[in-house]
């Protein structure tokens, strides 16, 4: 560059204890900025509540409290039910196709959209894949199962889910455990085998059901407050860019590592692993289609990302269904 | 003379208006063990329950400390370490709280009252509603950030001139009073030990 | 100047703090004062920026989110009517009945309620709110030595901190990246050891001082064979019920652990009215009295939040973690560093505070040394346990100060007047106690299989054969990155509708 680069220190606030390994998208965010620069640009990554409470990321980088966040945009869905959509909801987006949507769909710029309206720029950091279905302590053989079930989970899953009949229940965190373990809740869901296996649910619930329908590859994002970020020089706009793709493909590959080998030891200490069955699958996807008939007439924001968004997705679906689909399924099924 | 009348009459204004939402707001206790006990009960013996009434029980609470905060500081039952205070001369002691309530408490609480309406506006602007299924709508439980720190900052305002009238002369000492609601307190009865 | 400051303004912000906690303000007022008065400084010095003062009001909105602390106003509201409504006398004066010429009787009683209100609930402020209002004046009137019953109260109470379910252990668990089952199952052994030293002692003092721990005089003594058997299972129904809803409940999964003390405070309401003695004037005074003292403990933790953040932005936590590349001795060194510091910071912070600020730096160092994590998280949480209890700012200490009469006052029952316990006796009674405390930390230092168990292999070699198996609904083939997929069937041609 022809100009001297500026020395900056920024703060970046998460969402998430240090324990949670999609925290580390944010610390590989942060050291790859500072390595692309040579140091000029360090970032110090918070945890959640250290600076700001752990959804209090998006006000406090809209409102310039802190230079940047990495959180899950849809922990703001009660502000706008599209901003979920840069993260995930029911039967969305895989990771891959997540990435095909942002690069060369109109993710990208519908997001960035959106999100401009709140004074912030989010690019993908991060993505733990599709999560568990979470811990059961009934099994579920039907729909029918599902009857009065009462369960601790949150967000939209928990709003379709609702309609086959569950009871979701926002138990307080330090309760979750103890409440699973005497029955006061009958299952929990949280994120995928690693991350699952610290909090010890398998010691207090037998069954661990696959798929997280309802967490099909959620996306993890960097946000940089937007006047900041227009200020910086455009060589750091791009190392920013940049950084965030790496931290993005950095915390898949770690999940990708790391999930097998903790699932492994999940079931050797008795956990008992289960489907989902077709119908609550299929249910659940009807009840999604209403949900989102409903959202799509109330909310011009939603209507307007989600419909490009499923326009997408089917073609996505359809092409790995040919080949990547088939590929992957033999091998799974000579691996097993 | 006259500015330091005015000022009493303030203080005496805010007192009864903090001694009133105190006295009322403490009635969200009852409110939020009924809604709680209410819930798990409901849970178990009807298999009904819902995330409103599971949130309700803490909206209550917030209500309870938030706004009764000030009605606490009025009744002087905020906590203090008297390990070194209680050496001290009573003048001392209230030089130290006037100091205090004048140079940290009023400016801290008028800035968070201050700061927290935007947040506040916005949340009303976007119907902000809690992340689950069924949960409540979340500007009551903002407004209460602002309405508690406001009123704090009154009550300090109120605190520091009573403190003064004190050094002045013209008042009792606050700080000698306010205690312990819960035991029969005998006022001429003076600890064995500190005698 | 400016350049000391610049270097050294955590430290500093630090003994301030001290000054300003001594200086008599109140605590709460005290944090928040400091917090904002070094983030001025901090500002002033180029440190942080005026901007990030507005997390303020957003920590303070998350704070009123938290519904864990929901267990302070519950369970301080069930104190206070088994208080006012006289049930807890009756049950602490039958006990004392039935231990009868045993002297220490009503110590025993305290460090058992203690542990089964611990057990109840992780929350420190409300066990030794509601046991210093239902124990102390029963204590007073009958002339337990002042320092004795401060102590038996405060670290009873501190008990709730180590005792599952505890509120501590969840999120020190969480932050260290150890299972809660692991870390509970850990603090089992410690808890029934910290109880029994307790015990021990009030039988070694009913022994040696007999004085300080007395039984009930004779004239208190009033009933004896059958009438003392009535009415001890008499004064047992109101408890054993309450025992049932706030334990029972959550055993049964009618209530979540929170739930469970909001179950007792209605069960005491009920108990009282059936009792007659829920007059709309005990309602009131119980009302207000919760009122004020879960305000001023949630408005400490208001006051930690400010204190904290600032700490934070002028980069206190990178001085912490600065000492701790200074420390020698391995992990015995280590371990010791870390028990002092964290015995110090629990003076003043809040044990969120504690658990955000400080383990998230010294768990990896931990890790790296190959201690065995829920061993250091129990000794962590043991340890805050006795830095609540420390004079002169352990924050169990304010909580028993705040509802321990300063002054004498004339006692209802015997018409006698009790002299009012002073901050000193607090002070001094502690102590003992405190060494109790360190000791049953010292020899869960000596002995980790009582916290560890014997060591669950996991067998590397196991883990090659595991089966992935899910059951009836495993329909076998998964599609990869799209639909479920048909492979090991003869192929030819696909038929994917919508993708001709
Ligand atoms: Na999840
Ligand atoms: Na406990």
């Amino acid at each position: 560059a022809s100009h001297a680069l500026p020395e900056l220190n920024w703060r970046l606030a998460t969402s998430v204890p240090p324990t949670i390994e999609f925290y580390e998208g944010a610390v590989t965010f942060a050291e790859e900025v500072e390595r692309m620069t040579d140091g000029k640009f360090k970032i110090r990554v918070f945890a959640g509540g250290e600076l700001v409470p752990a959804f209090g990321v998006f006000d406090a980088v809209s409102d310039g409290t802190v230079e940047m966040g990495h959180t899950a945009s849809y922990y703001y869905f009660g502000k706008n039910e599209a901003y979920a959509l840069d993260t995930t909801v029911p039967f969305g987006m895989n990771y891959r196709q997540f990435q095909a949507w942002w690069n060369y769909g109109n993710g990208k710029t519908l997001i960035q959209d959106l999100f401009a309206k709140a004074n912030i720029v989010p690019f993908p950091a991060g993505n733990t894949g599709v999560q568990m279905g979470g811990w059961f302590n009934k099994e579920v053989k039907s729909v029918a199962d599902l009857d009065g079930l009462k369960m601790r989970i949150g967000g939209m899953g928990g709003k379709i889910i609702q309609k086959l009949g569950v009871v979701p229940q926002s138990v307080p965190g330090a309760d979750i455990y103890p409440s699973l373990e005497k029955g006061t809740i009958d299952a929990a869901e949280w994120i995928g085998p690693h991350d699952d296996m610290k909090l010890g649910f398998n010691q207090v619930a037998s069954y661990y059901y696959t798929p997280g329908w309802w967490e099909a590859g959620p996306n993890l994002s960097v946000y940089i407050n937007k006047e900041k970020f227009d200020a910086l020089p455009v060589e750091y706009q791009a190392i920013v860019e940049a950084a965030a793709t790496r931290a993005n493909v950095d915390m898949m590959s770690s999940y990708d590592a790391k999930n097998p080998v903790a699932l492994k030891k999940l079931i050797s200490t008795g956990t008992k692993l289960r489907a989902f069955p077709r119908d609550v699958l299929e249910a659940a996807y009807a009840a999604a289609q209403e949900t989102y008939a409903e959202l799509r007439e109330s909310n011009p924001d939603f209507k307007l990302i989600y419909d490009d968004m499923v326009k997408f997705q089917k073609d996505q679906n359809l092409w790995a269904g040919v080949a990547e689909g088939r590929q992957d399924a033999f091998m799974q099924s000579i691996s097993r | 003379m006259l500015m330091f009348q005015a000022l009493l009459a303030y203080s005496k204004v805010v007192d009864a208006i903090n001694e009133r939402v105190g006295t009322t707001v403490k009635w969200l206790i009852l409110g939020s063990v009924l809604v709680s006990a209410g819930n798990a009960t409901s849970r178990y013996a009807l298999g009904m329950a819902s995330n409103a009434w599971l949130e309700l029980q803490w909206y209550f609470f917030a209500a309870v400390y938030m706004l009764g905060a000030a009605y606490t500081l009025k009744r002087n039952e905020h906590v203090r370490i008297d390990l070194v205070s209680s050496r001290l001369t009573a003048r001392t002691r209230n030089w130290i709280d006037a100091g205090g309530m004048l140079i940290f408490v009023m400016p801290t609480t008028l800035y968070i009252c201050l700061e927290s309406i935007p947040n506040f506006w916005e949340s009303v602007l976007n119907q902000e509603v809690s992340q689950n299924a069924g949960g409540l709508i979340r500007w009551p439980l903002r407004i209460l950030v602002p309405i508690g720190f406001g009123l704090l900052f009154l009550q300090a305002g109120s605190e520091f001139i009573k403190r003064v009238a004190f050094l002045r002369g013209e008042g009792e000492d606050v700080l000698e009073s306010g205690g312990h609601p819960d035991m029969d307190m005998d006022d001429d009865e003076i600890s064995e030990e500190t005698k | 100047m400016e350049a000391f400051l610049q270097a050294n303004l955590a430290p500093v912000m630090f003994g301030t703090l001290i000054f300003f906690l001594l200086s008599g303000f109140p605590v709460a007022f005290s944090l928040a004062a400091n917090g904002i008065l070094f983030g001025l400084i901090g500002i002033e010095l180029g440190l942080l920026d005026f901007v990030l003062l507005q997390a303020l009001p957003e920590r303070v909105y998350g704070l009123l989110q938290n519904d864990t602390l929901l267990a302070i106003p519950f369970f301080t509201f069930m104190g206070i009517l088994l208080q006012r409504s006289g049930m807890a006398e009756d049950l602490l004066e039958s006990a004392g009945q039935l231990f009868g010429p045993l002297p220490g009787g009503l110590g025993y009683a305290v460090i058992l309620v203690g542990a089964l209100l611990a057990a109840t609930t992780g929350v420190v402020a409300a066990s030794v709110i509601s046991m210093g209002l239902i124990s102390l004046p029963v204590m007073m009137r009958y002339g337990f030595n002042n320092g004795v019953a401060a102590g038996l109260l405060t670290s009873a109470g501190s008990l709730a901190q180590v005792i599952p379910p505890s509120l501590v252990l969840i999120v020190l668990a969480d932050v260290l990246g150890v299972s809660v089952g692991d870390a509970y199952r850990g603090a089992l052994v410690p808890s029934f050891l910290m109880v029994g030293l307790l015990l021990a002692y009030v039988a070694f003092l009913s022994i040696t001082k007999p004085h300080l721990v007395p039984a009930l005089p004779p004239e208190a003594r009033t009933m004896r064979g059958w009438t003392l058997v009535k009415s001890i299972l008499v004064s047992m129904v109101p408890p054993v019920l309450l025992i049932f809803l706030v334990l029972g409940t959550i055993f049964i999964g009618w209530a979540t652990p929170t739930e469970g003390g909001a179950m007792g405070a209605m069960g005491a309401l009920i108990l009282a009215f059936v009792r007659r003695r829920l007059s709309k004037e005990t309602l009131r005074g119980a009302l207000d009295t919760t009122t004020k003292l879960a305000t001023f403990v949630m408005f400490i933790l208001v006051g930690s939040t400010i204190f904290a953040l600032t700490f934070r932005a002028i980069n206190g936590d990178i001085w912490i973690e600065h000492l701790f590349s200074l420390v020698p001795g391995g992990e015995t060194g280590f371990m010791i560093f870390v028990s002092v510091l964290v015995f110090v910071l629990g003076f003043f912070i809040d044990f969120f505070e504690i658990a955000f600020i400080l383990m998230p730096l010294i768990g990896p160092v931990a890790e790296n040394m190959g201690i065995n994590m829920v061993w250091f998280l129990v000794l962590v949480g043991m340890n805050m346990a006795i830095s609540f209890l420390t004079p002169p700012f352990g924050f169990a200490l304010f909580y028993l100060r705040s509802v321990a009469p300063k002054k004498g006052y004339v006692d209802k029952i015997t018409g006698r007047k009790v002299p009012g316990m002073s901050t000193t006796q607090i002070y001094k009674g502690v102590l003992p106690f405190i060494c109790i405390q360190v000791l049953s930390m010292i020899l869960i230092f000596i002995f980790p299989e009582w916290v560890t168990g014997p060591e669950v292999v996991i067998n590397e070699a196991d883990l090659e054969n595991i089966s992935f198996d899910m059951g009836p609904d495993d329909d076998g083939g998964l599609g990869g990155f799209g639909l479920p997929g048909d492979a090991g069937d003869s192929g030819g041609e696909i038929k994917l509708p919508g993708f001709e």
